[in-house]
C-alpha cells in the first residue's frame, strides 16, 4: 500500500466512492471504515446510509453546511453515539472496543470541553492518568501546541485560540495515528488558521491520518488532499480535491453546486 | 481500573470545588449544631438518645447530604463543562469510568463524613457544657456517631454518582438530592406514612440509623448499613448502565 504513490491514490478514489454493495473489496488496512452508517432521532434522519473509508497518510476534509450530519457522524465514529444502523470502524474495530484508544486516535469535538477552574496542565494530566500516559508527555504536547508558558493558568483565563490548542494537545497526548477534528478552525484568527493548517500537514506527512470537519471552505481547501461533502445526512461527494476541481472550478463552486442539487 | 481511579482522584483535587464543598459543609454543621446546642430547651437533652437525635446527629445528616452532592457533581460537572467527551474518548468503557467516580467519591466522602461527625461531636459537646448540661454520650456513642457518619457519607456519595449519571443535568440533580434530603423523606415519607412503617427504610433515615440516631424508631445500625449499601449499589449500577447506554451529547 505504501509503494506506488499513484496506485495508492487511485485506490483512495475508488474506495471513497464505493457503495455499500461492494463491501468486501474495501481495503483491509483502512484507518477508518464506515459502512451504511445511519442515525435517526425520532423522525429526523441525521445521518443517512453513509459509506466511506480513509487510507493512512491522508488528510480528509469533511464538509457540509451546519446541521448536515458531520458532528453526528464523527460522534458515532468515536463511540459517543450509537448508530441506528450500519457501523463505523476505527483500525478495524468499534471505537468502544479499542484497547488504549488514546494511543491510536486523538479527537477534538468541541472547542471548550474544559473545567474552567482547572489549569491547562492539570486538564492534560487527568487525561494522561486515565490513559496510562506518562506525565512527561504532558510537557511535550504543551510545547508542541505552544502553550507551555500558560499551562498553569486556569482555563477560565484562556483565549479561544488557546482553548483550541489545549484541545489539540489533549488529542495528541497518546501520539495517535488518527486525528479527528470537528470544526477546529472556528473562531481562530488568520495566524491560528495558518498554524493549524501547517500542523495538520506535518502530522500527515509521517503517514498519519487526519479527518477534519468544517463548514468553512477556504480554510480547508489548502490543507486537505481529499474531501467528503455531506448534505442532509447524505454523502453527496467523496473524492480527491484535485479531481473535484479538475474542470477549473474552485472547491467553493463545486460545493455550492452539489449542495444546491442535493437540496432540490 | 487503577488508572481510571487515579484520574478521578486527580480531577477531584485539581479544582477548588471539593474544598469549597467541604468548607461549606463544616460551616453549616457548626452553625446548626451550635444553634441547637445553645438554643434548644434543656428538657430535650435529658437522655443520650435525645442528645444524639436533636444535636449530634446533624453531623451525619449534613455530611451525607454534602457527600451526595460531591458524588453527583463528579459526573454532572463533567457533563456541564463538556469534559465528559474527552473522558469517554480516553476511556470508552463508560461503566468503568462511572465505577471509578463511585470509588473516588466514596473515598473522599469518607473524609467528609468523618470530619462532619467529629465537628458535630466537638461543637455539640462544647455547646452543652457551656450551658452546664451533662453530656450523656459514652465513648461507644461517640465512636458510632463518627464512624457511622463516615460510612453514611461514603454510601451517599455512591448514590450521588448514580443519581448524577441518571439525571445528567447538574442543577436538577443537585436540587433533587437536596429536596429529597430536606423535604421528601422527612415530611412526606416520615410524617405522613409514619417513620416506623416506611420512613425508616428510606436511605436518609438509614444513614441516620447507622450513626445511632433514634434507635427507638429507626433500624439497628448494622441493618441500616446493609440497607444503605444496597441502595448505593443499586443506584450506582443503574447510573453506570445509563451512562453506558445513552449517547453523549
Amino acid at each position: 500500500m505504501t509503494g506506488d504513490g499513484a496506485a495508492a491514490r487511485a485506490m483512495v478514489d475508488r474506495d471513497l466512492l464505493e457503495t455499500s454493495a461492494s463491501k468486501d473489496i474495501l481495503p483491509r488496512d483502512a484507518v477508518v471504515r464506515v459502512q451504511g452508517l445511519t442515525k435517526r432521532y425520532d423522525d429526523v434522519l441525521a445521518v443517512d446510509d453513509i459509506t466511506f473509508s480513509l487510507e493512512p497518510g491522508t488528510v480528509t476534509g469533511f464538509l457540509g453546511p451546519n446541521g448536515a450530519g458531520k458532528t453526528t457522524t464523527l460522534r458515532m465514529l468515536l463511540g459517543l453515539a450509537e448508530p441506528t444502523s450500519g457501523e463505523a470502524l476505527v483500525f478495524g474495530r468499534r471505537y468502544r472496543e479499542l484497547d488504549q484508544p488514546a494511543r491510536r486516535v486523538g479527537a477534538v469535538l468541541e472547542s471548550n470541553d474544559f473545567d474552567p477552574g482547572r489549569s491547562g496542565r492539570d486538564h492534560l494530566r487527568a487525561l494522561a492518568l486515565a490513559a496510562g500516559i506518562p506525565s512527561s508527555r504532558v510537557d511535550e504536547v504543551l510545547e508542541l501546541v505552544e502553550l507551555a508558558a500558560n499551562a498553569d493558568r486556569r482555563v477560565r483565563t484562556y483565549s479561544l485560540g488557546m482553548r483550541q490548542r489545549l484541545g489539540l494537545a489533549a488529542a495528541l497526548l497518546g501520539d495517535p495515528e488518527l486525528l479527528v477534528l470537528d470544526e477546529p478552525a472556528n473562531g481562530l484568527d488568520p495566524v491560528g488558521v495558518h498554524w493549524l493548517r501547517s500542523f495538520l500537514r506535518r502530522f500527515a506527512e509521517g503517514g498519519r491520518t487526519v479527518l477534519v470537519s468544517s463548514h468553512l471552505l477556504a480554510e480547508v481547501a489548502q490543507a486537505v488532499d481529499q474531501v467528503m461533502i455531506i448534505e442532509g445526512g447524505r454523502l453527496v461527494a467523496a473524492t480527491r480535491l484535485d479531481e473535484l476541481t479538475r474542470g477549473g472550478q474552485t472547491l467553493e463552486e463545486v460545493y455550492l453546486r452539489l449542495i444546491a442539487r442535493s437540496a432540490s | 481500573m487503577t488508572a481510571a481511579l487515579r484520574a478521578e482522584l486527580f480531577k477531584q483535587r485539581s479544582t477548588r470545588t471539593g474544598l469549597g464543598l467541604f468548607g461549606a459543609m463544616l460551616v453549616l454543621i457548626l452553625f446548626v449544631v451550635l444553634l441547637h446546642g445553645l438554643g434548644v430547651d434543656a428538657g430535650n437533652f435529658d437522655s443520650s438518645s435525645k442528645q444524639i437525635s436533636v444535636l449530634f446527629g446533624w453531623g451525619e445528616y449534613l455530611g451525607a447530604l454534602f457527600a451526595a452532592l460531591l458524588g453527583a457533581m463528579s459526573i454532572t460537572g463533567e457533563i456541564r463543562h463538556g469534559t465528559i467527551r474527552p473522558t469517554f474518548l480516553v476511556n470508552p468503557r463508560r461503566q468503568r469510568v462511572v465505577a471509578a467516580k463511585v470509588w473516588a467519591s466514596m473515598l473522599i466522602a469518607t473524609g467528609f463524613g468523618f470530619a462532619a461527625g467529629a465537628v458535630a461531636a466537638g461543637a455539640g459537646t462544647a455547646a452543652l457544657r457551656t450551658r452546664g448540661i451533662n453530656v450523656l454520650l459514652d465513648a461507644g456513642d461517640y465512636t458510632l456517631l463518627i464512624a457511622g457518619s463516615a460510612a453514611a457519607a461514603a454510601l451517599w456519595a455512591a448514590i450521588g454518582v448514580g443519581v448524577g449519571a441518571i439525571v445528567r443535568n447538574q442543577v436538577p440533580a443537585l436540587v433533587g438530592i437536596v429536596v429529597w434530603f430536606l423535604f421528601v423523606e422527612n415530611l412526606l415519607v416520615g410524617d405522613l406514612a409514619g417513620v416506623g412503617a416506611v420512613g425508616r427504610l428510606m436511605p436518609a433515615a438509614a444513614g441516620k440509623a447507622i450513626s445511632g440516631q433514634n434507635p427507638e424508631t429507626l433500624l439497628a445500625p448494622t441493618v441500616a448499613l446493609a440497607l444503605l449499601a444496597l441502595y448505593a449499589a443499586a443506584i450506582a449500577v443503574a447510573g453506570a448502565r445509563a451512562a453506558s447506554r445513552r449517547d453523549v451529547a
